[in-house]
């Protein structure tokens, strides 16, 4: 893993970051932040759960900037560091987590790590914790996180080292909609 | 139809935003290029057959190499690796690469778990 950027920033002056990255292709750029606005904007699924699932994520790739980012709504719906530390391999047993956010987490496990951990009863868990609307948000958020914290950490924007970050949550842009 | 959008037919702005996302991103590289990574790609999961090589340039088939990488390897990948495939494919191009590879991963995971078939109830 590479703490050295592989692309260049394309905005004169910035250093090479995910946002300025990202610029070599303006529209991928512009049609992901829609995307990512509106997702989590979306008061389908909570923000804390998206929040639970994308910390597992971050853990699991080793993604080191997403796992220094919290994003304010999820901390303002009550994830605080003590739930976050939580997510961790062992969360099974945790007292912080929720029902509903061990079914997530185990599903998470299934998409970004082994799809073979999606168990009858694991499977039957999430669907009786969430609804088929929510399965499907929750669903579409896993696999951008992943695969953001993959292409984050192939073109070595990894930071060598990095504050936790409390963030504005991602917003639909006006422009877009 | 990819699993993601299939699981998001109950919601179509988002399901219209996703697509509008991966279309976005695999028109900025040849569609060959695009279709071998995903077979690629789906090839290392196990869901397809990989994709027949002989007769491919060097470029593509360091890309495909690279991109097999992606599922299980990314944390593996060197500056080396990468600094080929932004020779072949140039800056833009390598992130647009980089995105897609790492979306047809999770596509293919997405598959795995049956993501529409939880998302259908």
């Amino acid at each position: 893993m590479s703490s050295i950027p592989r692309v260049s920033s394309a905005i004169p002056g910035e250093p090479a970051h995910f946002g300025s990255v990202l610029a070599h292709q303006p529209a991928i750029a512009e049609s992901f932040f829609a995307l990512y606005g509106r997702f989590w904007q979306s008061e389908v699924l909570a923000a804390r759960i998206k929040e639970v699932a994308r910390m597992r994520n971050a853990r699991v790739t080793e993604c080191g900037f997403c796992r220094n980012v919290r994003f304010d709504k999820a901390v303002a719906e009550g994830l605080g560091e003590a739930v976050v530390d939580d997510i961790t391999d062992g969360y099974e047993t945790s007292a912080r987590l929720s029902d509903t956010e061990k079914a997530v987490l185990k599903f998470t496990d299934a998409l970004i790590h082994d799809p073979e951990l999606l168990t009858g009863d694991a499977r039957a868990a999430l669907q009786r914790h969430l609804t088929p609307a929510q399965i499907a948000e929750l669903g579409l958020g896993v696999t951008l996180f992943l695969a953001l914290a993959k292409a984050l950490i192939t073109m070595g924007l990894e930071p060598e080292a990095m504050d936790r970050t409390v963030l504005p949550t991602p917003a639909v842009l006006e422009a877009a909609e | 139809m990819s699993a993601v959008h299939a699981a998001l037919a109950g919601d179509p702005v988002l399901a219209a935003h996703y697509a509008d996302f991966r279309a976005k991103a695999e028109a900025a590289l040849d569609p060959a290029l695009v279709a071998l990574i995903g077979e690629a790609v789906a090839a290392v999961h196990g869901i397809e057959a990989a994709p027949d090589e002989s007769a491919l340039d060097e470029g593509t088939r360091t890309a495909l190499a690279y991109a097999r990488r992606m599922p299980f390897e990314h944390t593996a990948i060197t500056d080396a690796e990468a600094a080929a495939v932004v020779a072949h494919l140039g800056e833009p191009g390598f992130v647009a690469f980089s995105v897609v590879t790492a979306l047809a991963d999770a596509e293919c995971r997405a598959a795995l778990v049956d993501l529409p078939g939880l998302a259908a109830g």
